[in-house]
């Protein structure tokens, strides 16, 4: 218990207790296996989430309709419409091309910015948990500041600064998703630092590069990388919830956000087809929810999101 | 104790100033001068020169940052370029009306997160457990602001029971009545820190249940009050902190909330700068909220340092 | 204890007559309106928002010396006396105008309306020397009113104003002033957001209480000067509500008794509910403006028509569920201006890939374009689904149209600068709702010394014929002369399309069944003293 207050407490999200272990030990790995293949939860969502994921890359393939094209005289069919077995959209778009094309962009903003903060944010964190001192306090204080703001202030006042638009979103998104993994990084790595086997190789006078890919990053990785799918299913319906609002993906793209705000006022209508968007935004962030906990007890990794 | 809220205090000062910093270079990111938008085609030169002197866009850069940032911790925060009204008055009112949401939600969604997590913990494994998470991940990966707007259909619209938008009163409701047009937004704000409060309940109850010698205790049937004490005071750091941060989120993330709701808050005013490319409005209201995020989990830290002497470092 | 009974009665019946009378009082009962502004308009006497924040809290509260006519549906609306009883262009100097004003008019706080208030008004958006100077109000009053030069009191019930040049359509122009109480702004502290909390106007409404982003409430003004047009509501709430989704639930909760543009595909439900949907047309259009300068596709007058002949207006019309007429010039058919002009546009898409292909464009090089369009605002309808639906019937005949999809107020700033400016993003065309009440919107839109940034002719488009004609007219009295021009120069602007004409709005609003005595004028305007709720 002790350890979960010393390493970060004032600062959520915090990782408590890496276990020590020696990396590349293949038990391990063995074990997570195994316990995840015991997992039906888990298997399920990862399931759900490999046909979704597959089925936005197939869209081309998949999709009966180009999803920018569509007749105003079949606008807003029902889903079983004859020809468009999830019904068309406001202006007479095919809603299952729309959906298809629409979960690659919208597990784009999930992906994207999470991948990109943890290229960025995780590198910065390992810097700065190894090095500590001048190097520590410079990255953690800058890293305040960002955390000042809660995350959706931030993106909101990102993307209203820089515009409306993809790559907007994917920028505000990343510099939202940084700071938490910086934190966690660097409270990991320092919490590895300490430990013996990586003391022992310090005073053996490997270098610190040495150091960094052999035994802190297979033990910081594991934490960071459990914490990062959790962030994937807030970031999906954070970048929803930016062009909801008007501030994120522009139209016509086929977006999921987008889609149920073009689709709200239809909800008097027919509310399974505007129920849609909302639905898959909603199936797909659960998912990546549902993983991030199969993970964290398969591999053992106690954080606090 | 006291040294320790001191030393936090201290923390706080140039976070607040990299704030502010970060605030202010975001908002001179805006193409264009910010009073064009009040300006009429055929506006004569010394009429743009007079209201670009008036709102103090004729400065460097430096010089604007600092005396905004002097006016600010006055208590000025200038005036909107669209209405012309006093900044401070109408942030005022806006977070006050935020507050009015913020409070509710917190509550209810702290009180649901901890009964569930609790409720998931010590039956571990059963259905009641199984229940009460899938509860909880539901809450934490359902799109809000889609929910908002199903139960406006259902609870506003086809049942009549609830109104379906604004907010009814001014302050505080007065009255029964005139608290019912909280019941939406507040329930539908509560869904996140429910979600995430009961996950790490959850996770840091178990926790503790699993020590050696509660474990022992359970195991011989005892729950006494000790037991429950004992797994209150090492769970609630923990909770308070997620409970801190998740208050934040819900003073500065209830914009969508307040969008569908058509709320006056200050997510709402915060939407309405943006769209406006106010920059007085939209400078001040991302400070004042980010200041408020501090303050709140400073007052965490602090919560917990008087829980837990450990963390007073 | 009898007496005291009896009392008691005496006492309940007097309260039971007090209360019916206060019921016949509140006879006409309160008003609640959901406005599309984001936001409370500014409650100055110089509304912001646009027309919507003049529908609501200029014409209501506060008066222009010439005013709308709004009590017909059937004509297009046109002006009336308002605070001058009568005016004239002085013989002797056509840029002099005399108002003769009306006697007998109180403000809402008392004070009397007179020459001094006109001249102060005047003084509040012309005159920057003056302590009353309203910079905010000044902005849009002189966007609206470039030629007033300026003023002078004859006596305490007449005035005069001057224009720069002579222009035949000032009453078009001066009617858009609107009038506040001097003594009122005096009493709150001679600030105007103070005035703002409080103000006072003559109109047939008085501002009783702002709640800035929240709401704004209006009494009937007992005192007002013309017995005709006395409310018969008590008051009128107004409230502001941008989302669509969040007026239609607002109505059909009963939170509001009245909405302005429902979603149109709500509307057949509505109706079917026992709302009203009231439509009508009024002098709007939702155009593309074209850049025509060299270098742009558009620059050839061929293209301009091509893409004219490729919009499916009726399809359009259709997707607004009715609440839009297809659009074939800057006025509506059968609007006296509109002519016989010498192309007639409708769906021909095979009329336009022939003037495509003879521009030089085809399947090999197709012709591609930008435009800037807005996510909301006024008189924008419904800007995203209307676009992606052009944007098909575009790409149907060979052109790719590419979208800068921007905010309202960043629109209006490119609007106001000259295509290829930073602020315009490199466009070449805008998606700009405008207004079409009165001639001198051809001026401001389509003569070539109105070219942006100058004023409204964002594109550019030049034509020495066009610009003659309507020279030979600006000065003119003879109304008509002057409307055989404007026929003349509107059939020159359809042939040459420097805009592509694509919907006039229907404007529709939907209100409960009690709402009573409504005639929707053509007009971007309303008068509200007619209605009333019927319990």
């Amino acid at each position: 218990m002790n350890a979960l207050h010393d390493v970060a407490t004032e600062f959520p999200p915090q990782a408590d207790l890496v276990r020590p272990r020696e990396v590349e030990s293949p038990g391990y790995w063995r074990q997570v296996r195994n316990r995840l293949s015991r997992d039906p939860v888990t298997i399920g969502a990862g399931t759900v989430l490999a046909l979704i994921v597959l089925s936005a890359l197939l869209a081309p393939l998949l999709a009966p309709y180009d999803p920018y094209q569509g007749s105003i005289m079949t606008r807003m069919k029902p889903v079983g419409f004859e020809g468009h077995p999830l019904g068309t959209d406001e202006t007479g778009r095919d809603m299952l091309s729309r959906l298809l094309y629409g979960g690659r962009v919208s597990l784009l903003a999930g992906v994207a910015p999470v991948a990109a903060a943890l290229a960025i944010g995780g590198t910065l964190g390992v810097v700065a948990g190894f090095f500590g001192g001048l190097v520590n306090t410079l990255i953690m204080r800058v890293t305040d500041v960002f955390y000042a703001f809660p995350s959706i202030l931030l993106a909101i006042a990102i993307c209203g600064l820089l515009g409306a638009g993809l790559v907007n979103t994917l920028i505000s998104l990343t510099l939202v998703f940084i700071p938490p993994i910086i934190r966690i990084s660097e409270s990991v790595t320092t919490q590895v630092r300490a430990y013996d086997f990586v003391e022992a190789a310090r005073a053996s006078g490997a270098r610190p590069m040495q150091l960094i890919r052999h035994q802190v990053l297979a033990n910081v990785l594991g934490p960071i990388l459990v914490y990062a799918t959790s962030l994937v299913s807030l970031s999906i319906i954070l970048a929803a919830g930016l062009s909801f609002l008007g501030l994120g993906v522009t139209p016509p793209t086929a977006e999921w956000g987008l889609m149920l705000n073009a689709l709200r006022q239809a909800i008097y209508i027919d509310p399974v087809l505007a129920a849609l968007p909302g639905a898959m935004i909603f199936v797909t962030s659960m998912c990546f929810n549902l993983i991030s906990d199969g993970l964290r007890g398969a591999m053992d990794v106690r954080i606090r999101t | 104790m006291l040294t320790f809220v001191a030393r936090r205090l201290l923390h706080a000062i140039p976070i607040l100033l990299g704030v502010s910093m970060l605030v202010f270079g975001l908002v001179q990111m805006i193409p264009g001068n910010p009073i064009d938008l009040l300006l009429p085609p055929e506006a004569p030169p010394e009429l743009i020169a007079q209201m670009t002197a008036a709102y103090g866009f004729d400065k460097p850069l430096h010089i604007q940052y600092f005396s905004w940032l002097g006016r600010t911790l006055q208590g000025d925060l200038g005036y909107s370029i669209f209405t012309g009204a006093p900044v401070a008055r109408e942030l005022m009112s806006a977070l006050g009306n935020t507050f009015v949401l913020a409070v509710p939600a917190a509550l209810l969604g702290f009180a649901l997160g901890v009964g569930l997590g609790a409720l998931a913990a010590f039956h571990q494994g059963t259905w009641i457990d199984k229940a009460a998470s899938a509860f909880a991940i539901t809450g934490v990966s359902l799109p809000h602001y889609w929910f908002a707007i199903v139960l406006v259909v259902i609870f506003s619209v086809t049942l009549n029971w609830l109104p379906a938008q604004g907010m009814g009163f001014e302050g505080l409701p007065g009255s029964f009545a005139e608290a019912r047009s909280l019941v939406l937004p507040v329930v539908t704000l509560s869904l996140i820190p429910m979600g995430v409060v009961a996950r790490v309940v959850r996770a840091t109850v178990l926790e503790v249940l699993n020590q050696e010698f509660v474990a022992t205790l359970r195991a011989k049937g005892l729950i006494d009050r000790e037991v429950l004490l004992h797994v209150l005071k090492n769970a609630a750091p923990a909770a308070l902190a997620v409970m801190g941060l998740q208050f934040g989120y819900l003073l500065g993330g209830s914009i969508l909330v307040e969008t569908v709701f058509n709320w006056p808050g200050s997510g709402n005013l915060l939407n309405l700068a943006i769209f406006r490319r106010d920059v007085p409005v939209m400078q001040a209201t991302i400070v004042v909220l980010a200041f408020f995020f501090v303050l709140v989990n400073l007052l965490v830290d602090i919560a917990q340092a008087a829980i837990d002497p450990r963390i007073r470092r | 204890m009898r007496t005291l009974r009896r009392r008691a009665a005496a006492l309940a019946s007097a309260a039971l007559l007090a209360l019916s009378a206060g019921a016949a009082a509140a006879d006409g009962g309160v008003l609640r309106i959901a406005m599309t502004a984001a936001d409370v308009p500014s409650t100055t006497g110089m509304p912001n928002n646009g027309f919507e924040g003049m529908r609501f809290l200029g014409y209501p509260i506060f008066e222009p010396l010439i005013d709308w006519d709004l009590s017909r549906a059937d004509v297009p609306a046109g002006l009336r006396p308002g605070l001058a009883e009568a005016w004239e262009v002085d013989p002797a100097d056509p840029t002099r105008w005399i108002f003769r004003l009306r006697r007998g008019v109180t403000f809402h706080d008392g004070s009397t309306f007179d020459a001094d208030a006109v001249i102060w008004n005047l003084e509040r958006f012309f005159d920057e020397s003056k302590a009353h100077f309203d910079t905010a109000g000044s902005a849009i009053t002189r966007a609206r009113n470039p030629l007033l030069k300026g003023w002078e009191k004859i006596d305490e019930h007449t005035v005069a104003i001057t224009t720069k040049y002579p222009a035949h359509y000032f009453p078009n122009v001066i009617c858009y002033l609107l009038i506040a109480s001097p003594a009122q702004f005096e009493a709150v502290g001679a600030d105007w957001n103070a005035f703002a909390a409080a103000p006072a106007g003559t109109g047939p409404f008085r501002v009783t209480k702002v709640t800035p982003r929240v709401s704004v409430t209006l009494a009937r003004f007992d005192d007002y000067w013309n017995p005709e047009r006395t409310p018969k509501l008590d008051g009128v709430e107004l409230y502001p509500m941008p989302e669509a989704t969040t007026r239609l639930a607002a109505l059909r909760s009963g939170q509001v008794d009245w909405i302005e543009v429902p979603p149109p595909d709500a509307i057949p439900g509505l109706e079917a509910a026992g709302y009203d949907v009231v439509t009508n047309t009024y002098p709007h259009i939702w155009p593309y403006l074209l850049n025509v300068q060299e270098g742009s596709p558009f620059a050839d007058v061929r293209v301009r028509q091509a893409a004219n002949y490729a919009i499916d207006r009726e399809g359009l019309a259709t997707l607004l569920n009715g609440t839009a007429a297809p659009a074939a010039g800057l006025f509506p058919k059968g609007h006296p201006y509109f002519g016989a002009p010498a192309v007639e546009y409708g769906h021909d898409p095979e009329k336009a890939k022939a003037l495509l292909a003879e521009a030089g464009y085809g399947p090999g090089n197709p012709l591609k374009a930008r435009v800037m369009i807005s996510t909301s605002g006024s008189g924008q309808m419904l800007p995203i689904p209307m676009n992606e639906f052009i944007q098909q019937n575009m790409a149907a005949v060979g052109i790719e149209l590419q979208f800068e999809v921007v905010e309202w107020g960043t629109m209006l700033v490119g609007f106001r600068n000259p295509p290829g400016s930073p602020p315009t993003m490199g466009v070449d065309a805008i998606n700009v709702s405008l207004v079409t009440s009165d001639v001198s919107y051809l001026w401001r839109y389509f003569h070539s010394k109105n070219a942006s940034p100058v004023a409204f002719n964002w594109g550019h488009w030049k034509n020495p014929e066009f610009d003659a004609l309507l020279d030979s007219v600006e000065a003119e009295f003879d109304q008509a002369k002057v409307d055989a021009a404007m026929v003349r120069a509107h059939e020159m602007v359809v042939a040459e399309s420097p805009w592509l004409w694509i919907v006039h709005d229907l404007n529709p609003r939907a209100m409960s069944a009690s709402v009573k005595g409504f005639v929707s004028a053509q007009s971007w305007f309303q008068d509200l003293t007619g209605v009333w709720i019927e319990n």
